[in-house]
């Protein structure tokens, strides 16, 4: 079993000049769980999932990994000393929607660079390390590729090993599968999977509503900035009693009907 | 065309191509990096800082080569700067490059997607460590086809060298063409020499370009 890491978010505010980009955001992250937030583009998941690590810096109350606020060193106070902040990421790993390999480096390389750099792993244990770490995720035959050589798929696994690679206690997902061809979504889906019942907290922000359905543990459903439900997948998404949770399944299912 | 004036004038000549490849290639790489430095410090400075240097580039960029060499060499012993012909040709021609090389890597770093350093930023690494790993290495891919350019323009301003008396090519040339009157001769080696030259650093960038871009390009 991996260490979990707990998330607690209490009255987020997050603006974008006068806009409110999130309304209040009260949301506990329970260790060793797989969070889904669901909801409409624009709704406000990826800025409340990127103020979980601090690439986006909010306004006003609270996120806390294991009590240990992030981003700043009291609630209202001034913004944590950088060197504190990097120590905080170490922990916490993040796979884009754009993968955002280097594409410079190796699938090898691009695995490794963070533990030489931030862990002062040496070269070799590195390499050993991140070789392991593209083994789990399949790609044990990809690791001498560059990025520009692997497909889309291959490429987000990568970055799922690239940050499980630095042991991470806490997993961010924001929209894994969105800029995938379909037929590539089920790899990066299998190996989520794969994450979640070896007992790591996730957050997953996705369209994947059978992701969603089958591996959540809670589905946050947003709607323009504020968080319209919090429950067991189950009882949201298939007894819903929130008109604007109705209404946003409503379009869901129409989408994908045929 | 009388080949046997050039046959005397030829040692000149080549001492003062090999004097003007050495201006260029000196005031280029340090250009550069004087271009680079001030690239990075306007990417991660504070408001005044930048406006400041955005005040040098457009001064620079503003006013031609020629009167910045005049104001240095002539201008420059009234403010207790006395430099030889030289140095002072040296200095002037990295002065000259710099802004155009920080704008260039301005905008070679602003090229670089912010999803790639979002990604080494959440892993935990120092801005010094996102520099030297991801945004120097990318930014040099996307800025080395203008920076070649830019290097072959300042080959060409070398000859402005000439007006403060550094023996370079055109100095040479010149003074060729006024003790022999050879006009058309004289010119002509200037025009072969800094065509052979210029020829050579598009060689040299574009052999560099394909062998930094190899893991760059899709193949599918």
């Amino acid at each position: 079993m991996v260490q979990a890491s707990s998330v607690e978010i209490r009255k987020l505010d997050k603006f974008y000049g006068p806009f409110q980009a999130l309304k209040g955001i009260d949301l506990t992250i329970p260790p060793g769980k797989v969070t889904c937030l669901i909801g409409p583009s624009g709704s406000g998941k990826s800025t409340l999932l990127r103020c979980m690590n601090f690439l986006e810096e909010y306004d006003a109350g609270e996120v806390r990994i294991d009590g240990q606020m992030i981003g700043y060193d009291s609630p209202g106070g001034s913004r944590m000393p950088a060197r504190k902040l990097r120590d905080m990421r170490r922990s916490i790993g993040m796979v884009f929607q754009q993968f955002n390999l280097w594409p410079h480096m190796t699938a090898l390389q691009n695995v490794a660079e963070g533990l030489v750099r931030v862990r002062g792993f040496s070269k070799d244990q590195a390499a050993a390390r991140a070789a392991e770490a593209l083994e789990k995720v399949g790609l044990s035959d990809k690791v001498a590729n560059h990025p520009a050589r692997l497909s889309g798929g291959q490429q987000q696994r990568v970055a799922i090993a690239r940050a499980i690679a630095m042991e991470p206690r806490l997993m961010l997902f924001d929209e894994p599968t969105s800029a995938l061809d379909p037929e590539l979504v089920g790899e990066v889906l299998n190996v989520m999977k794969t994450l979640a019942a070896e007992g790591m907290t996730m957050v997953v922000v996705t369209h994947e509503m059978g992701f969603a359905a089958h591996v959540a543990d809670q589905v946050a459903i947003m709607e323009a900035g504020e968080l319209v439900a919090v429950d067991a997948p189950t009882r949201i998404l298939h007894s819903p009693e929130d008109a604007r949770i109705k209404a946003f399944l409503k379009t869901y299912h129409e989408r994908n009907a045929f | 065309m009388d080949v046997s004036v050039l046959q005397q004038y030829a040692p000149m000549l080549l001492r003062g191509f090999g004097i003007t490849i050495f201006c260029w290639l000196f005031g280029t790489v340090l250009g550069i990096v004087l271009g680079l430095i001030i690239a990075l410090i306007q990417r991660y400075s504070p408001k005044p800082v930048r406006w400041l240097l955005q005040v040098y580039i457009e001064v620079i960029r503003g006013t031609p080569f020629l009167v910045q060499l005049f104001v240095l060499y002539y201008g420059g012993p009234l403010i207790g700067l006395r430099l030889d012909a030289l140095p002072a040709g040296l200095l002037g021609l990295t002065i000259y490059g710099s802004p155009y090389f920080a704008e260039i890597f301005r905008s070679a770093f602003r090229a670089v997607p912010e999803g790639q350093i979002e990604a080494a930023r959440a892993i935990g690494m120092t801005e010094a460590t996102i520099i030297q790993r991801i945004l120097l290495p990318l930014g040099l891919v996307s800025a080395l086809p203008a920076l070649v350019n830019f290097s072959i323009i300042l080959t060409k301003e070398t000859v402005i060298l000439s007006i403060i008396t550094v023996p370079e090519l055109m100095y040479q040339v010149q003074r060729m063409s006024t003790e022999t009157f050879r006009y058309v001769e004289a010119n002509l080696v200037l025009a072969l020499f800094f065509w052979a030259l210029v020829e050579a650093i598009s060689r040299v960038g574009r052999k560099l370009e394909t062998r930094i871009t190899k893991h760059l390009i899709e193949r599918t």
